[in-house]
């Protein structure tokens, strides 16, 4: 391999990177600012969100750690759920955010594990600072395992699965997305 | 020190059903919680997992019993034990995961092992140490006093006194397991769902019967299509948003039509009677309660429940196969485990709606839920205030309206949204606090003519 060739390869690595943490900050963005639809919009007709319970297991049972898609899950989402949930957000009578939360998604260790030239496999660490009223407040950290599909000009997500660092789930409630 | 009395010693000051008046002082004062846990989670049948949770040989579960945690093991010869989750040597937790598979429980601390029938079967330096002078026989884990199964329900209880679990639960009780047990062939849904809520867990055992706040707390669930929109007739008046608009709360025609059961020890069950419920919803989705079969078991009475059966102190069962336990973990931090049922021989597809809609509406991300959890905390946090603990809380609803009906076991009550089932629940509560013998317990649990 040429040395331009090197070269080139990791400036079109490091723009690949740029463009998929752009496009996870926008997504951050939409969400802190409460822009449930546009946010909703980022996700493809056919997407899967999925976040499943956790249990503390001993080592040599780690394998059986999370439950898998068809068991428990907190949330197990098409697009259209996502809608309902968007929506019911917008109804005004959503108390559960209302006062609306106050929410930080602060989102790193990104990593394109693979890319098939339609999709990309993109994993990345996340904490969520909430809080709400006068003093609660919750965090949740994490680690999120995205596909992401090239559509038009840019990104859209396709599959999403969250893995939360919890098992007994600390806070009252998960009104808000990952 | 304070010359306000406290309120363990005045019990019969704590719960009126004459006037339908609560003393708000239950909901945060540790005496009260730490006589809980004694005189009522100390003694009471306790729901801990379903036998389908524990197939295998080995298998474990860890669940709640009151302040203690206990292992339900799956015994050599397929029955089930429960014991304290502590090593009988020092008392570190021998087990430190949620669920599993063992052969055996080693204590991680000094190495005692224990077999899955909870005896000490191995100590390190048995000969060496110990001279041979431990007897391994004394120092098992400890046992709970008494455990049975419901319909493949698991319940245990530390009162060796306590009367057979099929008696404790009476009519009422096992009604309400059976609107699960009765839906086929049940299994767990593999996963538990477990989160935490910072409210007296009595809070989370009242909402359980109250069909007064869906209307108004899930309001937005209603308008996005969750729960079926009623008819525009049924709209009253009442709540105004913070501008002033009419909030149009919209009625069910089956809030005209609730059935409301009370039983021995505290049961109770209240919500929407079963034929009105059909009139909005259709028959369709109660297709599994309507052969010839289920209604004979389910009986006369029995197939008009259609709202939600609590088994006192802390196990309410849902209409959508899911059971909730409610766990106490201090005066203001209560856990909230689900655990969900399908029926083993549904079809695929069948299943998945049914594990679609439990997901979607309760648990901390469903989407009733979780408008549920911050009305808990804020009225527990008001429960604290010098002035506002000494408002009463009120359960006035239908007071003193409600002929009670005894038949087939089975003590009932007709009527418009009521509050009958919760104060049925904190008169129970309160008479369980007194320690009396089982037998003044049943006899003090008896339903009256009229609520």
């Amino acid at each position: 391999m040429t040395i331009e060739a090197t070269t080139k390869s990791t400036v079109d690595a490091m723009v690949l990177q740029h463009e998929v943490e752009q496009f996870l900050y926008h997504e951050a963005a939409l969400l802190d600012s409460h822009s449930y639809d546009e946010w909703v919009d980022l996700f493809t007709a056919d997407a899967h969100y999925f976040m499943p319970l956790r249990r503390t297991m001993t080592r040599r049972q780690l394998h059986l750690e999370f439950t898998k898609p068809g068991e428990m899950a907190y949330f197990d989402e098409d697009k259209n759920w996502l809608e309902i949930r968007a929506k019911k957000f917008a109804t005004g009578t959503s108390w559960a955010e209302d006062p609306p939360s106050r929410t930080r998604h602060l989102i790193t260790n990104v990593r394109i594990v693979e890319d098939d030239g339609d999709e990309l496999a993109v994993h990345s660490n996340f904490l969520l600072y909430r809080t709400r009223l006068k003093n609660d407040v919750d965090q949740w950290v994490g680690r999120r395992e995205d596909r992401l599909r090239r559509v038009g000009t840019g990104l859209a997500i396709v599959k999403r699965f969250i893995y939360l660092d919890q098992t007994v789930l600390q806070s009252g409630n998960l009104s808000t997305f990952f | 020190m304070t010359d306000v009395p406290r309120a363990v010693d005045r019990l019969d000051d704590l719960v009126s059903l004459d006037t339908g008046e609560i003393d708000r002082t239950i909901f945060s004062d540790q005496e009260i919680f730490d006589l809980e846990m004694k005189n009522i989670f100390g003694r009471a049948w306790l729901f801990l997992c379903h036998d389908t949770q524990i197939p295998k040989r080995g298998d474990f579960f860890e669940a709640p019993m009151g302040s203690d945690n206990v292992l339900v093991v799956r015994q050599r010869d397929g029955s089930i034990r429960a014991f304290l989750n502590t090593c009988s040597h020092r008392g570190n937790a021998v087990c430190r995961a949620e669920e599993g598979n063992v052969r055996n429980f080693m204590c991680t601390y000094h190495g005692w092992t224990f077999g899955l029938d909870g005896e000490l079967v191995g100590v390190p330096g048995k000969s060496i140490f110990y001279k041979d002078k431990l007897d391994l026989s004394k120092h098992p884990l400890r046992k709970v006093a008494q455990l049975d199964t419901y319909r493949g329900f698991v319940f245990a209880t530390f009162d060796e006194t306590a009367p057979p679990l099929e008696d404790y639960l009476g009519a009422t009780g096992r009604l309400g397991l059976d609107m699960i047990a009765e839906r086929g062939d049940m299994e767990a849904v593999p996963g538990v769902q477990k989160f935490t809520v910072h409210t007296n867990w009595k809070f989370t055992v009242d909402n359980v019967f109250d069909y007064y706040h869906p209307q108004i707390t899930h309001m937005s669930a209603f308008s996005v299509g969750l729960i079926p929109a009623p008819p525009d007739d049924f709209v009253e008046g009442g709540a105004k948003s913070d501008t002033g608009a009419n909030l149009e709360v919209p009625f069910l025609p089956t809030d005209l039509h609730n059935f409301v059961v009370v039983g021995e020890y505290g049961h109770a069950i209240s919500g929407p009677d079963q034929e009105s419920l059909e009139v909005t919803a259709g028959t369709e989705p109660f297709a599994w309660r309507h052969k010839p079969e289920v209604e004979a078991r389910l009986g006369r009475h029995g197939g008009r429940v259609a709202g939600h059966p609590h088994i006192f102190p802390s196990t309410w069962v849902t209409t959508n196969a899911q059971l909730s336990l409610r766990v106490p973990r201090s005066p203001d931090v209560t856990e909230i485990w689900w655990f969900s049922f399908r029926d083993r021989n549904s079809s695929a597809d069948e299943q998945a709606a049914s594990l679609d809609s439990q997901i979607h509406f309760f648990g901390p991300a469903g989407m009733l839920e979780q408008e549920d959890g911050e009305n808990w905390a804020q009225s527990t946090l008001q429960t604290k205030g010098l002035k506002s603990r000494e408002i009463p809380q009120l359960l006035k609803m239908g007071l003193g309206t409600s002929e009670v009906v005894k038949e087939d076991g089975l003590a009932f009550m007709d009527a418009p949204i009521n509050e009958h089932a919760q104060l049925w629940t904190y008169h129970a509560w309160r008479e369980w606090l007194r320690n009396p013998s089982w037998e003044e317990l049943r006899e003090r649990t008896i339903p009256r003519d009229r609520y």
